[in-house]
């Protein structure tokens, strides 16, 4: 489905955000949790998900620090940074925005 | 990791990153701990090993599309970065533009500036706007070398038989090395080649090579310095850049363009067929920088 694999690609650094701002994950958590939270929509090419995460962090949008998990093995958890707090308010009122204005137009139709 | 596959996959990956150690390092332990996290899933879930780690990495993807990625996610240097990779080239402008280029101690203190900060930067990991620094830090081993030749027949001889190999050697080995990091930091290191030639050839009054008219030099030394003004643009926007291709398109057009500019403002004292000649050894550097970096990485990938 190329569209769908658009939009997600579209929305990667959205998504990414929206779920480090609510708990510090790393790589491999993050699209498991994508997957169980969308029922399997969200399915992240797995080599896509790190040079976005990245790509964040130059930005300064998450910071990622290792860390022992209690299994013992080291990884790397990423947390939202504040700059990535702002952007993810500011989208997140772009989003609502969003989906206003398409519940108005595609509502009525589907109603 | 349990698999020769998974391992063979991130030796694949390690080859194609071209990032500096500290960076490739970070993304390598990474992909470890994901591979490993996945392995242990799909062994759970009831593949055999084999089976598991290949499903690994048909999740994780192409090696040249994480590779590639990786490189684009990391690429793009800081503007503190691009401003360092340009100093050089201001340092050099500063000579000709202020006529500092007439006291030879002046020539002597920025060539040890240079020489210091890229000994420095070569211990430290290679930043990125380490190769500008570079280049010109070579410069001066090459130009002693050609010097030494035109001394009495013994100092000859001796620049023949010792000097001459160890500078070879030295600059060979700087560019092997910088090679593995990334053929274009080579590129980058060279982007002065074709302007520094130029003018040189153009104020050489009897085409030896040894005779500089200081009256050329002179009429000449507000555009030598414009023309390192350029470079450092070029160095400045080379590290700016994220895309590859971009940097290859730029680092080839601008020393297109310059040599250009070179041999139409030197007024007829560079000769067309020599600019001709300079822009297609430059060409066959780039290409042969080009090729030895695809054969180190063939090598490093078997």
């Amino acid at each position: 489905m190329p569209q769908r694999r658009e939009l997600i690609k579209g929305s990667t650094d959205h998504l990414l955000l929206n779920l480090l701002g609510q708990q510090k994950m790393y790589g491999y958590q993050i699209i498991k949790e994508l997957d169980s939270r969308s029922d399997g929509y969200f399915k992240f090419k797995e080599g896509t998900l790190y040079p976005a995460l990245h790509r964040m962090e130059k930005a300064k949008l998450i910071k990622g620090v290792w860390e022992m998990a209690p299994s013992g093995r080291q990884r790397r958890y990423y947390q939202i940074t504040i700059r990535g707090q702002e952007l993810l308010a500011q989208e997140r009122s772009q989003w609502r925005d969003f989906i206003t204005a398409m519940r108005l137009v595609v509502g009525p139709t589907s109603a | 990791m349990t698999s020769q596959v998974l391992t063979k996959y991130l030796d694949n990956i390690k080859a194609n990153l071209r990032l500096d150690t500290a960076n490739e390092n970070a993304v390598l332990s990474e992909l470890v701990t994901h591979l490993e996290d996945e392995f242990d899933d799909m062994l759970e879930s009831g593949l055999s090993e084999d089976e598991a780690a290949d499903a690994c990495i048909t999740s994780l993807g192409s090696v040249k599309l994480i590779a590639g990625k990786m490189h684009e996610a990391h690429s793009q240097g800081s503007w503190k970065q691009a401003i360092m990779a340009s100093t050089p080239h201001i340092l050099f402008a500063a000579l000709f533009a202020l006529n500092w280029w007439q006291g030879i101690e002046w020539v002597l203190v920025s060539m040890g500036i240079v020489l210091g900060i890229a000994i420095v930067g070569w211990l430290h990991n290679k930043p990125m706007w380490l190769f500008p620094w570079l280049g010109y830090s070579m410069a001066p081993v090459l130009a002693a070398g050609i010097a030494l030749l035109y001394l009495p027949t013994v100092w000859s001889w001796i620049a023949i038989l010792i000097y001459i190999p160890l500078a070879l050697w030295l600059v060979f080995s700087v560019t092997i090395k910088t090679i593995k990091r990334d053929w274009l930091f080579s590129a980058l290191s060279l982007l002065p080649a074709p302007v520094v030639v130029g003018w040189f050839l153009a104020v050489d009054q009897a085409g030896s090579g040894i005779q500089i008219s200081s009256d050329y030099m002179r009429d000449f030394a507000p555009l030598i310095a414009l023309s390192f003004l350029a470079l450092a643009g070029v160095a400045a926007a080379f590290i700016r850049m994220r895309k590859r291709w971009l940097r290859i398109t730029l680092i080839a057009v601008s020393q297109s363009m310059l040599l250009i500019l070179v041999t139409f403002y030197a007024r007829g004292q560079l000769a067309i067929p020599a600019s001709a000649i300079l822009a297609l050894t430059m060409t066959g550097l780039l290409l042969g920088l080009f090729m030895v970096d695809r054969r180190i990485r063939y090598h490093k990938k078997s």
